[in-house]
């Protein structure tokens, strides 16, 4: 059984569009991760699916449950972990009576103190909630989102605000959580965290998918062209050099090539010969921000057309 | 998929749920030690009306306020109903108002309602805590009268049964209130502007001796719960039968509106 079953998925708030027929599958033991600029649907999606707002058209299953029937609803809370966007926590209790009030209402929550430990809160059980910092809060909302001991987390954002330790420190958690057989659907505005934990990846624009795929080959990125850059050393025009190169973006010059090696012999003993270096000397691929902003780029201007990349069906 | 998932479901399948009592009591714990936990309103709802009697019944103790039906009435018994109603006021009505609308807009709602804990529970744990909170109000209240000297009431039933109803009433326009303020910060703003006019037609803190306005105020749920407290506080009666049925219905109007127009979500879609 699948832990999140999505079949052409539709939401409309009034004449906009918000969820334009979006069909995925998450697995248990799987991060699977929606990427999108704000607006593009994925708050929607995950709001659907857990259970706060109702879908116009399309099925959805979630641990085995229709999160629009009521009279499930308590069941299929019991199997589900949030953690919303929004830091929402009661400002006059204490870290541990926080995580114990509520793993009061699951049958069968993890340990309270290994929960704790578990975030990195460990030493600020006495503590206030209103006295912790922004990133010990939010650190907090992840506790409360897996103390029920969840089958499946939803993590919207979940690392907004961390400092790069804490956000390390997360990864590790959900990583964790993964490993024990939790499915995990995961939203997030940074690319290096769905590079680092996703096991595959969707994006969303204009309220469909637009690609799906592992992390490392998406859009097509491994077998992308390879990006020699450089800047231009004193004294020299592009002309000077043994290839042809490309004035980049940054103010560097571009030679691409499919395998940059032989490139790459050339201009290097060309700098030697002449005695001089290449400044900002790189070589890499599209990264998956790169991708990602190509396709929702060229989304956005054809945002009033029909969306190029939209394959699945549903339109109006 | 993995070897994780079994040990998930066989777990789950093991441990049943706390019943609905328990569980009641688990967020009346909680919700008690996050009102004590916060000095500010724990003083406004709590020893505002205690100091506000101590002044009364100090300035007003045993003067004849007025004559009702041969009894005279003094400033002790007086307002010894009188701020015991208004503490009961204060406690659920003013309370949950502001509590309902603030843990709205800051997602606190939002963020229970992804739990298990069922809608009904949270409610149950909201209105028990403000109940207890009216509780010992009252209480305090009734010590510190008998202290000045009043006489100890007779009619128990019918203090008791005034209470409970007026609170569960209170309650419910309490909630019914947060779902019509749009933004918390002005929720304390609408509390007052709603509660502090109603309190002042209907003789709280002073005795009104206009029949208009006493049959204007006689309409809205603080005059007959303030008289329905009289009687046994001042006029050795029992139930007040009229007074109880209008705060009931007022509490029947302000709990569908509770519940109807009820939002967990600071955003309305």
């Amino acid at each position: 059984m699948d832990a999140v079953v999505v079949e052409d998925l539709q939401k409309a708030y009034g004449s906009t569009r918000a969820v334009a027929g979006v069909s995925f599958t998450v697995g248990f033991g799987e991060i699977f991760s929606l990427l999108g600029p704000n607006g593009a649907g994925k708050t929607t999606t995950m709001e659907i699916l857990e259970g706060y707002r109702r879908q116009d058209a399309g099925n959805v299953v979630v641990a085995g449950f229709n999160p629009g029937d009521r009279r499930t609803g308590r069941q299929l809370r019991e199997q589900i972990g949030i953690v919303l966007q929004d830091l929402a926590v009661e400002p006059n209790l204490t870290v541990r009576e926080m995580v114990s009030r509520n793993s009061g209402y699951y049958p069968n929550p993890r340990p309270v103190g290994e929960v704790i430990e578990l975030v990195g809160l460990a030493g600020k059980e006495k503590a206030q909630v209103k006295s912790l910092s922004g990133g010990q809060k939010r650190r907090l909302d992840l506790a409360l989102g897996i103390i029920g001991n969840p089958r499946v987390l939803f993590l919207d954002e979940p690392t907004t605000g961390f400092d790069p330790s804490a956000r390390r420190g997360a990864w590790e958690v959900i990583r964790e959580l993964r490993d024990l057989g939790t499915a995990i659907m995961l939203t997030t505005h940074y690319m290096d965290e769905a590079q680092e934990l996703a096991d595959r990846v969707a994006v969303i624009s204009g309220g469909k998918i637009v690609e799906e795929g592992i992390p490392a080959t998406l859009g097509g990125r491994d077998r992308a062209r390879a990006r020699i850059r450089f800047l231009l050393p004193d004294g020299y025009s592009a002309a000077d050099l043994p290839v042809p190169a490309t004035a980049g973006e940054d103010g560097r010059l571009v030679v691409e090539a499919d395998d940059p090696t032989e490139l790459l012999y050339r201009l290097t003993g060309w700098a030697v010969e002449h005695h001089t270096a290449l400044p900002s000397l790189t070589v890499d691929r599209p990264s998956l921000e790169d991708i990602y902003l190509g396709l929702t780029t060229v989304q956005t201007e054809a945002a009033s057309g029909v969306a190029p990349g939209a394959r699945r069906g549903a339109t109006p | 998929m993995t070897a994780g998932v079994s040990s998930h479901t066989e777990s789950a399948a093991a441990s049943p749920r706390r019943n609905a009592a328990a569980l009641v009591w688990h967020q009346i714990r909680y919700e008690q030690l996050s009102f004590w936990r916060n000095p500010q309103s724990a003083f406004f709802l709590f020893a505002f009306p205690l100091v506000f009697f101590a002044i009364l019944a100090g300035v007003f103790g045993n003067t004849v306020l007025f004559r009702y039906d041969g009894r005279t009435v003094t400033g002790l018994q007086y307002y010894s109903s009188t701020i015991a109603a208004v503490s009961v006021m204060g406690a659920c009505y003013s309370q949950l108002a502001i509590t309902v609308s603030l843990r709205r807009q800051e997602g606190i709602l939002k963020r229970l309602r992804g739990t298990p804990l069922p809608a009904w529970v949270m409610f149950a744990g909201l209105v028990a805590h403000c109940i207890i909170i009216s509780f010992i109000d009252v209480a305090l209240i009734l010590i510190m009268g008998v202290l000045y000297g009043v006489p100890f009431p007779a009619h128990w039933d019918a203090i008791i049964v005034t209470l409970v109803v007026g609170a569960a009433a209170f309650c419910a326009l309490g909630v019914a209130v947060a779902n019509l303020v749009r933004n918390a910060e002005a929720a304390p703003a609408v509390v007052q502007f709603i509660f502090f006019p109603l309190v002042f037609i209907s003789g709280t803190y002073f005795v009104i001796t206009s029949k208009a306005l006493n049959d204007l105020a006689g309409i809205f749920p603080v005059r007959p719960f303030n008289q329905a407290l009289l009687n046994p506080f001042a006029f050795d009666r029992g139930f007040a039968g009229h007074q109880l049925l209008v705060l009931a219905i007022w509490g029947v109007v302000g709990g569908f509106v509770a519940v109807r127009r009820f939002r967990w979500d600071p955003r309305p879609e």
